[in-house]
């Protein structure tokens, strides 16, 4: 009984869409055989997802729509906050929408085929559906902010690593909560749980 | 199902005897899970449309807009919390998602003079409206017959287009009469603006229909205090409160604005506490809340208040009301006693034949209470101008030609005899701006949908809930999710594409709120002071429909603390809200006495038949100790036919048994005014869902289960 709930369990899995992708008034997409709505759980879209994040895995490399280069960019001097403008002022830093790559590319290096290729899909109003590389589990209840971290000048390689030697951003820094608590200790930051978990 | 020992490499298996072990039990899991994981999961974000932001916004960190609420008359104040976030979205014909500033909670503004910084449970579920998954995402073209909900997309250029041409059709016939325009009545510049258009045009005021409305109480206001308007009272200062049949901290007219000066009235001051007696034949939400709840037979509540103001002996009434003589003498002593003192009526006791006396016989005891425009009374605010608006019967008596329907639906809050879905049959083009397919605008050939109250410039210019003159106009909340457009804005379209223009119309309806007012604000229309008697109202014994020998129970629909109208039961957390007085939620619901009930050998639950001399409904039944043992009630909201997936085909509409009784000669509709007849057709059918009772109601897959009961 146990195994054929299990591979029954896991045939709906396959069956779930996941969400996110436009579905109103499409009758056709988004049901699963019972009718039910392409969520595994309210927090999680698929038994996939779900199982992934039960045993802590998450990719260190993440697929992004376009192979963008922190390190080239680094290297002409810009700046990290130019791009991730929420760093200073609110609880994320932000990914920037492709409006934040054609402010200096609209002039610069325009001949390239990727920068062609971007400057097309803002004519078009297409914005760059980037992944996030860094975020933690809903489970931890974490609720991270940025700008006291900025503000407390803890330079932005401590968690990202440095990104000068990256291309596309790949997560470089294990952030469990060992090495949260020591970098807190170190600092003499309160490690009271209510200062991140809540 | 593959033999289980294939899957384990090391060739560890299910024990000999075929049970598992914990640890083979936890690998096969993982096994199994990693596959389903790999089959079922690609990476199908990369699909998706993702739109360029159009605001800038710093991730995380909310701003707090200023808003108005739309679901009822009372206006009041609200502001929405905006943070960044993914929405799906239409943008230029195309569905994506785009990372935009997304209001995501409604709160009372404290700023706002009517809510005050509060909010009611119906204006924290407005929110939903903005998202909910059966809203209209752009213009609809009816294909079908009908009323048959079956709709076509259409472009904004063609609907207007549309329209445009049917207007001019007109227009060349000189018979811009036949356009009507039909909406809520609700004071404010939007609708000033929707008249004046109206007026250009050649066409005559717009229509104003509301089920639960107010105007025998403006209209006798007009002939006590030369105020065609709604009063306000100022709770916060009276000493003594006598309401009658009014739910005003629930459900009637600036529920919010009142329920605060209440609190304030009742705990926010020295001295000994003022009372409150409430006089109806049902206990509600608010005479729940009284000292004192006097029972009174339906449609003589106005006797009473003749009887408190010292008119009538009491000896000479008490028979007609029911209410004993000693009770209503002890009334008039306090009354008179403790000053200052106020009356309120409203709700059932003016939606009898009767009801103009009613609010006359309680209009004279506020005057005999000498409180009119003075602290702890009552008072009306200044207005702005007031849209003159024509009654419903008009449009049932002389079918238009073009129907413009905006935020109304008739078709369902009116009761069967005015056949109201037969008179939009044989208008040949009717125009809906509902956001939502419900029963009136799937009858319409035309959906042009409006935006949500948070994605467009909104007014309002309540007329009661604060005692200085209140008005307010906000801009947009957030950006539209969807192809859709605010109807003033439409309107001003169309009438620029008319063959003959309309003339001096703003650009748009901002800057239609944006520019200065024209005029000025009407004076107060109080200037007379009306503390002097009028001439006491004259006895009308009400009228009822149905013989009390056939049909022995007074019927009272009542306004639906979740749903009010019926006009909110698409809003899923609304039909979550348990009703305060009964708990009941997702349903509709008899409420019957107690002991009457034994009589009757109706048990809570049981499916009970109401008949009128229109028709009946079927719901179960509620015992309920605070209600009238000559009156059955049920509360007015559910059984639509076609009104999104959350509010279709649940419950019953009490308003389609209704007997089409007017109030005098107002042409309203006297909605308390029917008797019934109740039989008990059948044990409990799991439909009455009762919070934290006992029954809870069940999916379909549940019923025929052994195990359930």
């Amino acid at each position: 009984m146990l195994l054929a709930g299990l591979l029954l369990a896991a045939t709906a899995a396959c069956e779930l869409t996941s969400p996110g992708q436009p579905k109103w008034n499409d009758p056709s997409v988004g049901k699963s055989r019972w009718g039910t709505d392409p969520v595994f759980t309210p927090a999680r879209a698929s038994f996939g997802q779900a199982f992934r994040e039960f045993l802590g895995r998450r990719p260190t490399e993440v697929d992004q729509p376009f192979p963008f280069s922190h390190q080239i960019h680094l290297s002409k001097g810009a700046q990290c906050i130019d791009c991730h403008s929420g760093v200073e002022s609110g609880p994320r830093a932000g990914l920037p929408s492709i409006n934040t790559c054609m402010i200096c590319h609209s002039q610069i290096a325009t001949d390239r085929p990727l920068i062609m290729q971007i400057t097309e899909m803002q004519a078009k109003g297409v914005d760059l559906n980037w992944n996030r590389v860094y975020s933690y589990f809903p489970e931890s209840h974490v609720r991270f902010e940025h700008a006291p971290h900025i503000r407390a000048k803890v330079e932005c390689s401590t968690c990202h690593g440095n990104q000068a030697e990256q291309t596309v951003a790949r997560r470089a820094v294990d952030m469990d909560m060992a090495f949260c608590v020591n970098c807190h200790k170190q600092k003499q930051a309160s490690n009271d749980c209510l200062t991140c978990h809540y | 199902m593959p033999d289980v020992s294939l899957l384990m490499a090391d060739g560890r298996g299910p024990k000999a005897d075929g049970h598992m072990d914990r640890r083979f039990f936890i690998k096969l899991t993982a096994i199994s899970g990693t596959t389903a994981a790999l089959t079922a999961c690609g990476n199908p974000e990369n699909q998706i449309v993702r739109f360029i932001p159009e605001d800038d916004l710093v991730p995380g960190v909310a701003t707090w807009k200023p808003s108005i609420c739309p679901l009822c008359s009372a206006g009041c104040g609200v502001i929405a919390r905006v943070l960044e976030g993914d929405a799906e979205v239409f943008r230029n014909g195309q569905a994506g998602v785009i990372r935009m500033g997304l209001a995501k909670k409604l709160e009372g503004n404290p700023d706002d003079p009517i809510s005050q910084g509060k909010l009611c449970a119906r204006g924290q579920a407005a929110i939903q409206i903005t998202y909910h998954p059966d809203r209209l995402d752009k213009p609809k073209k009816r294909t079908g017959e009908r009323g048959s909900g079956q709709f076509a997309d259409i472009t904004w250029d063609e609907a207007i287009k549309e329209v445009t041409a049917k207007l001019n059709e007109l227009a060349a016939a000189k018979d811009q009469q036949s356009v009507a325009y039909l909406t809520k009545p609700r004071r404010s510049r939007r609708l000033e603006l929707v008249a004046d258009m109206l007026q250009k045009f050649g066409a005559k005021p717009p229509v104003a229909y509301e089920f639960f409305s107010d105007e025998v109480l403006r209209r006798a206001n007009a002939a006590s205090f030369g105020a065609h308007q709604l009063p306000t009272f100022d709770l916060e200062n009276a000493r003594y409160v006598i309401s009658f049949g009014a739910d005003f901290l629930g459900t009637w007219n600036s529920a919010v604005a009142h329920s605060a000066a209440y609190g304030r009235m009742r705990q926010g001051r020295p001295g000994p506490r003022p009372k409150f007696v409430h006089v109806d034949a049902r206990l509600t939400q608010t005479a729940a809340n009284a000292d004192e709840f006097v029972a009174c037979r339906p449609g003589t509540e106005g006797l009473l208040a003749l009887a408190i103001a010292g008119d009538e002996t009491a000896e000479n009434i008490t028979e007609r009301t029911g209410v004993p003589v000693a009770t209503i003498q002890r009334l008039a002593r306090e009354f008179a006693a403790h000053g200052p003192a106020v009356a309120i009526i409203g709700g059932a006791p003016l939606a009898h034949s009767n009801g103009l006396f009613q609010a006359a016989a309680v209009n004279r005891l506020n005057q005999a209470a000498k409180t009119v425009n003075q602290p702890g009374g009552l008072a009306f605010a200044p207005q702005q101008t007031v849209v003159p608006t024509r009654p419903m019967k008009e449009i049932l008596d002389a079918a238009p030609k073009v129907l413009l329907i905006d935020d109304v639906n008739p078709v369902f809050t009116s009761p069967p005899a005015w056949k109201v879905a037969d008179a939009l049959r044989r208008v040949p083009f009717i125009v809906s701006f509902a956001p939502f397919i419900d029963e009136t605008s799937a009858m319409a050939d035309l959906i042009l949908p409006d935006h949500s109250f948070l994605e467009s410039w909104v007014d309002a210019a309540p007329e009661s809930g604060s005692i200085k003159a209140a008005a307010s106009a906000f801009g947009p909340v957030m950006r539209p999710l969807y192809d859709t457009r605010s109807t003033a804005d439409v309107l001003l379209e169309i009438a620029r594409g008319l063959a003959a223009p309309l003339e001096g119309m703003p650009t748009s309806f901002e800057a239609y709120l944006n520019a200065e007012r024209r005029g000025g604000t009407a004076a107060a229309a109080t200037s007379a002071s009306r503390n002097a008697p009028v001439a006491d109202p004259a006895w009308v014994a009400p009228v009822f429909d149905g013989d009390a020998s056939q049909y022995p129970f007074h019927f009272m629909p009542y306004a639906s603390t979740a749903f009010y109208d019926g006009s909110l039961a698409h809003l899923p957390w609304l039909q979550e809200l348990p009703d305060p007085m009964t708990s009941a939620m997702w349903s509709s619901w008899v409420e019957i006495n107690e002991r009457k009930a034994e009589e009757l050998g109706i048990h809570q639950g049981d499916v009970v038949e109401i008949t009128s001399t229109q028709g009946s409904v079927r719901a179960p039944a509620f015992l309920n100790p605070g209600i009238a043992p000559d009156a059955v009630a049920m509360p007015v909201g559910q059984g639509h036919t076609n009104f999104t997936r959350y509010a279709t085909n649940r419950g019953v509409n009490p308003i389609s048994i209704l007997a089409p009784i007017t109030v005098g000669d107002t042409g309203e509709l006297a909605w308390s005014a029917t008797r019934v007849r109740i039989a008990r057709v059948g044990g409990p059918d799991d439909s009455l869902v009762l919070f934290g009772g006992a029954t809870r109601e069940r999916p379909e897959w549940a019923h025929g289960r052994g195990d359930d009961h």
